[in-house]
C-alpha cells in the first residue's frame, strides 16, 4: 500500500518511517532499503467498548521535531478527553525504535493501552514466525535471519501472537483486541500479527507513561542482547544521549550568515531550520557503511504507480554529497566516491541506479540505449568538485585510489559523444528517448572535471582530449538545440528535435556550469532560459508558483517539483552572485525572486518539515516522495548561497 | 431496504413510458383514489410501488406508466398535483426505456447502497482468488465484519434475541437476494449448520472442487457472533458449486488448544 510518511527518524542502522499521528509506516533493517519489516504498528486504547486506534479521524494530531535532533514529538488530543503524547527517537547507538507514550485523561478514565503490530519481517507475509518469552520481556517476530523485537517499559502485561489474514480470523490479535482482552498464547507461525497489552487508569492530572521498544538483529541471541540493554537503561537516558548525539552532530555544519530579508517575515529562522532539518534527514538516508544515498524511503514497494524510490541514483546521490561537502560534512563524499568505485561497470558508466549495497537495483536501462549517461558525467563532475577542495597529501591519494574509476569514466563518455552530442539513451527523467541538452551538460561537465584530475595525474594528452571534447559538446549543444525563442530545446526524438521547454535545460547553467554566468553571451542566455521556465512551466499553488519539470508532464498529475523549483533558485542566486556589483537593483531583484522559490519549496513541506519530491497542484500539500533526498541537498545549496550572497554584500 | 426499480418495458414498444413520484396524504382511500385518476386518464400502469413505512400519515406512490407519443402530461401532472391527498409530485419520461432510476440514492441497512449483478462480485472474488495470497481470509474477514454490522443494525431498528435472530436474518437474505437460508442451530452448544439454497455466490461461480461461498461463511459468523456475544466459527462443507443441491456451512464453538498447522507434522493423537 502507498503511504506517505510526514517524518523519518533513524540512526546508522536502522530508519524509520512514520505517519502524521505516529503510525509506523516503515522499519528498515539492517539496510536503509531493505529488509522493510513493518506493514503496521501503531497503538490504540481500549475504552471497555471498542478500540480508539491513534490513527482515528478524530484524533487531532500535531507531528514535529524537536529543534536540532531527529526526535519526532507527535501529541494527539481526543474529543473524549484523551490525551497521547509521543516521542519518537531511534537509540544512539542501537537499531532500537524508541516510542515514550505520555496517556493522560480530563477525565477518569479506566481501559486498556494496547500496542499492535502487524509485522513482515524479512518483507515476507508467510512462514514468519512469532513468539512471546515472556519471563524474558519480549515479544518477537523472524524470518530467516531477521528478527524484531518489542519489549516495554512498563513491561506489558498481556499478549497475542495472531494469524493476520486467516480464516481462523479468531486467533487475530487485531481482531481479539475488540474485546479488550489478549490471549496471551507463546507462539504461532504464519501471516501473523501481534498486540501486548496494558491496564489503563487515568484520572486528571495523573498521566500515565509506557515506552515501547522495537527493535532489530540478524540472530535470536543478538536480539534478546539488545533489548535487555535498552530496558536497563533509563529512558530518560536514552532521549538525553539521542538529542545530544544530533546536537552535536550539527555542530559540525557551515555557520551561516543570514540577514531578515524585507519582506519575508520570520524567514530566517526558517530558512536555519530547513538547513539543519536537510542535514538532519540526510544523515539517516545514508548509508553509512557504504555511502550510498537513497533517493527516498521507499513508499511504493509495489512498483503500483513508479518505478520506486528506495534506491541510490547516482544522478541525486552526487549532488547530495557535494551539498553536504559544502555544508561541513565532507566525510560523505570519500565514502560515495569509494562506493562508486565499486559499482562502476565494466564499460565505465554507472548503471540507473543501486541498491545500497551496490548491487543493481530493479531497472528499465539495462541496454546502452537505455542507459541515463547523464549519471556518469555527474558523478566524475561530483568527484572533481570534491577533489578540488582536498589537500595535499590527502589530495593525492585520492586522485591515485580513483584515477582507473575517472579514466574509464571519461573514455566510456568519450565513446557516446564521438559526434558532439551523446548517443540515444534515456533522459534524467526516465521518460523520454533520445538525445538531451540536460544529458549533454553532465557529460561536459564530468569531462572537465576528468580533465581536471588528469593534469594532476600528469596526463596532459588525455586532458587536452577530453577538454576538446568538452567543448566541442558545448559548441554542438548550442548549435543544435538553442531555439530562436531563447532557451534549449530538450533534444532530439527519433532523429527530429523535441522544442518542448524542460526545466533541466537549466543544468546547462546549475549545476553543470556549461554556460558561465560572466560570459556576457552566456549570462544573457541563462537568464532567457529561466525567463522561459517561468513563462512555461510555472504552475501557481501555495501563494505563489513552483516549477514542473515539462509542459504536458503527466507523471503523478504534472504537480510542480520541488527540485526544479529550487534549481530555479539556485540559478537566481548564482546569477546574484556574479551580477555586477555596481546594480544593486538586480542583484536585490534576483534575490528576492530567488527567495520567493525557496519560501514556496518550504510550503510544501510536510507538517513536520520534511522536503517532499512534489507538491500537489491542487491542494498544496507534500507529494510523492516524501522526504526527497536531492531536494533536501538543493534545499542546503540555495541556503548556503543566501550565505554566500550576504557575506559578499558584506564584504563590499 | 431496497426501493429502486430496474424496469424493462416491452408490452409497447411504441409508447412513451411515463414515470410518477407522487407524495401523498396517506387516508383510507389515497391510494385508490391515484389509482382511479391514472385508469381515467387512460395512462395503463406498467410498474408500481407505494411506501408508507416512515410515517404513516404519508406515503410515496411510485409508478411506471404507458402513454401515446404526444400526450400532453403536462397537464395530467398539473391536474394531479391539485388534488388535495397530493402533497408533491415528481415526474419524468425513461427516455431510453431500458433503465429508469426514481429513487437515488439507495440505502440498505442504514448504509449507502448500490445494485450489482452476482457476476460482477462472483468477478471479485475470482480476481482476488487469483492474485491475492490468502484470499479465502481476506474474505472471510471481510464478511465478518458485513456480518457483524448487519447484525447491529438489526439490533438497533428491531427487537432481537437469540430465539428471533437467525429468522432475522432468513428474511434479510432472502431480500437481499443472497439466498434461500435454511438453519438449525443449538444457541447453548453454539453448534448447528446453515443451509442457503441457491446462494448467489455459488450460482454464478464456475465448477469447482472446493466451497466457494467463504464470503457468506465469515458474514454467518461476525452475524452470529455478533447477535450471540460468543465466537462461532462457520465453515463451509457443501457446496453448490461443487454439484452439492445446496450450500452448507457448519457452526461450531472456536476450537481451543492446538491448531491444524502444528499437526500436520505428525503431533496429532
Amino acid at each position: 500500500m502507498i503511504r506517505q510518511p510526514n517524518s523519518i527518524l533513524g540512526n546508522e542502522r536502522l530508519l524509520v518511517t512514520m505517519g502524521k499521528k505516529g503510525e509506523i509506516f516503515g522499519y528498515y533493517y539492517p539496510g536503509k532499503d531493505f529488509a522493510q519489516h513493518v506493514e503496521e504498528s501503531q497503538a490504540c486504547i481500549h475504552d471497555g467498548k471498542g478500540l480508539i486506534w491513534s490513527n482515528a479521524r478524530e484524533w487531532v494530531a500535531d507531528q514535529k521535531y524537536i529543534d536540532n535532533t531527529n526526535i519526532v514529538s507527535t501529541e494527539l488530543t481526543h474529543p473524549s478527553g484523551l490525551k497521547m503524547e509521543i516521542l519518537d527517537f531511534v537509540h544512539p547507538t542501537l537499531p532500537v525504535l524508541v516510542r515514550k507514550y505520555k496517556l493522560s485523561s480530563t477525565h477518569s478514565f479506566h481501559g486498556k493501552f494496547f500496542y499492535f503490530s502487524n509485522l513482515q519481517v524479512g518483507e515476507m507475509k508467510k512462514k514468519n514466525s512469532g513468539f512471546c518469552d515472556y519471563d524474558s520481556g519480549l515479544l518477537a517476530q523472524y524470518w530467516k535471519n531477521y528478527y524484531v523485537g518489542i519489549t516495554s517499559t512498563p513491561l506489558f502485561e498481556e499478549w497475542q501472537v495472531g494469524k493476520s489474514m486467516d480464516t481462523i480470523w479468531w486467533t487475530n490479535a487485531k481482531f481479539d483486541m475488540e474485546d479488550g482482552e489478549l490471549q496471551r498464547n507463546n507462539e504461532d507461525i504464519g501471516n501473523l500479527n501481534c498486540a501486548v497489552g496494558w491496564k489503563l487508569d487515568l484520572e486528571p492530572s495523573k498521566p500515565v507513561e509506557i515506552t515501547v521498544f522495537i527493535g532489530a538483529a540478524s540472530r535470536r541471541p543478538a536480539l534478546y542482547r539488545r533489548m535487555r540493554e535498552v530496558l536497563k537503561e533509563p529512558v530518560e537516558r536514552i532521549y538525553n544521549d539521542t538529542q545530544e548525539k544530533w546536537i552535536k552532530w550539527l555542530s559540525k555544519k557551515k555557520l551561516l550568515e543570514l540577514p531578515d530579508y524585507l519582506g519575508f517575515q520570520e524567514f530566517r529562522l526558517e530558512l536555519m531550520k530547513a538547513f539543519n532539518r536537510s542535514i538532519l534527514a540526510l544523515s539517516i538516508l545514508n548509508d553509512p557503511g557504504k555511502g550510498s544515498f537513497l533517493a527516498a524511503p521507499e513508499f511504493d514497494h509495489e512498483f503500483e504507480m513508479s518505478g520506486g524510490y528506495g534506491y541510490c541514483w547516482h544522478r541525486d546521490s552526487a549532488e547530495i554529497v557535494t551539498s553536504l561537502m559544502e555544508a561541513g560534512y565532507p566525510d560523505y563524499c570519500s565514502r560515495f566516491f569509494k562506493w562508486c568505485k565499486g559499482t562502476q561497470l565494466q564499460d565505465g558508466s554507472w548503471f540507473q541506479r543501486y541498491w545500497l549495497d551496490g548491487n543493481t537495483a530493479p531497472s528499465w536501462g539495462n541496454f546502452s540505449y537505455s542507459t541515463q549517461i547523464d549519471e556518469t558525467g555527474s558523478t566524475i563532475f561530483a568527484m572533481n568538485s570534491y577533489y578540488q577542495t582536498l589537500d595535499q597529501p590527502v589530495k593525492a591519494e585520492f586522485l591515485d585510489n580513483m584515477w582507473a574509476t575517472v579514466l574509464c569514466a571519461a573514455e566510456y563518455l568519450m565513446r557516446r559523444t564521438s559526434s558532439g552530442i551523446h548517443e540515444t539513451c534515456l533522459c534524467l527523467w526516465e521518460t523520454h528517448s533520445g538525445i538531451f541538452t540536460y544529458t549533454n551538460a553532465a557529460i561536459y561537465a564530468g569531462l572537465i572535471g576528468a580533465a581536471n584530475m588528469a593534469i594532476d595525474y600528469n596526463e596532459k594528452g588525455l586532458a587536452d582530449r577530453w577538454t576538446e571534447r568538452a567543448e566541442f559538446i558545448k559548441r554542438t549543444t548550442i548549435e543544435k538545440f538553442w531555439l530562436d525563442e531563447g532557451y534549449f530545446a530538450r533534444g532530439m526524438k527519433d532523429g527530429a528535435y523535441d522544442n518542448a521547454i524542460d526545466a533541466s535545460i537549466i543544468g546547462v547553467f546549475v549545476p553543470f556550469n556549461m554556460l558561465s554566468p560572466t560570459d556576457k553571451k552566456e549570462r544573457e542566455m541563462i537568464k532567457s532560459i529561466i525567463r522561459n521556465i517561468e513563462k512555461y512551466l510555472r504552475v501557481p499553488v501555495n501563494g505563489h508558483f513552483g516549477i514542473k519539470r515539462y509542459v504536458d508532464d503527466t507523471y503523478i498529475d504534472g504537480n510542480p517539483w520541488v527540485v526544479t523549483t529550487l534549481w530555479l533558485s539556485k540559478a537566481l542566486l548564482e546569477l546574484a552572485l556574479t551580477s555586477d556589483d555596481t546594480d544593486r537593483e538586480e542583484l536585490s531583484a534576483l534575490t528576492h525572486d530567488a527567495l520567493k522559490y525557496i519560501q514556496w519549496s518550504l510550503k510544501g513541506a510536510t507538517g513536520a518539515g520534511m522536503l517532499p519530491e512534489q507538491v500537489n497542484k491542487y491542494t498544496g500539500r507534500p507529494a510523492w516522495a516524501i522526504p526527497l533526498s536531492w531536494s533536501c541537498a538543493l534545499m542546503l545549496d540555495n541556503i548556503m548561497l543566501l550565505d554566500d550572497l550576504q557575506k559578499k554584500l558584506d564584504r563590499d | 431496504m431496497v426501493r429502486d426499480l430496474y424496469m424493462f418495458s416491452k408490452v409497447d414498444p411504441e409508447a412513451d413510458v411515463v414515470w410518477f413520484k407522487i407524495n401523498y396524504e396517506n387516508t383510507l382511500h389515497s391510494e385508490a383514489d391515484i389509482t382511479a385518476f391514472f385508469a381515467d386518464k387512460d395512462l395503463d400502469i406498467r410498474f408500481a410501488y407505494l411506501d408508507s413505512s416512515e410515517d404513516p400519515s404519508k406515503g410515496k406512490y411510485v409508478m411506471f406508466t404507458e402513454a401515446k407519443k404526444g400526450r400532453d402530461i403536462k397537464s395530467i401532472a398539473e391536474e394531479l398535483e391539485k388534488k388535495d391527498i397530493v402533497l408533491g409530485l415528481d415526474w419524468g419520461y425513461s427516455k431510453n426505456r431500458v433503465i429508469q432510476s426514481v429513487d437515488f440514492p439507495l440505502h440498505i441497512l442504514g448504509d449507502r447502497a448500490v445494485m450489482i449483478r452476482a457476476k460482477t462480485f462472483v468477478n471479485f472474488l475470482n480476481v482476488l482468488n487469483e492474485h491475492v495470497p490468502q484470499s479465502e481470509g481476506l474474505l472471510t474477514i471481510v464478511g465478518l465484519r458485513n456480518g457483524e454490522g448487519a447484525a447491529r443494525y438489526l439490533r438497533g431498528v428491531t427487537e432481537m434475541d437469540d430465539s428471533n435472530f437467525l429468522e432475522l436474518l432468513k428474511e434479510l437474505l432472502m431480500a437481499a437476494g443472497w439466498g434461500i437460508l435454511d438453519y438449525d442451530m443449538d444457541v447453548d452448544e453454539l453448534k448447528g449448520s446453515a443451509r442457503i439454497r441457491e446462494s448467489f455466490i455459488a450460482g454464478e461461480y464456475e465448477d469447482s472442487d472446493t466451497p466457494v461461498c467463504g464470503y457468506i461463511s465469515g458474514f454467518l459468523a461476525g452475524y452470529i457472533s455478533e447477535s450471540l456475544g460468543k465466537v462461532v466459527q462457520v465453515r463451509e462443507t457443501r457446496c453448490e458449486s461443487m454439484g452439492d443441491v445446496l450450500c452448507e456451512h457448519i457452526i461450531s464453538p472456536v476450537p481451543e488448544g492446538a491448531k491444524i498447522e502444528h499437526l500436520l507434522r505428525g503431533g496429532s493423537n
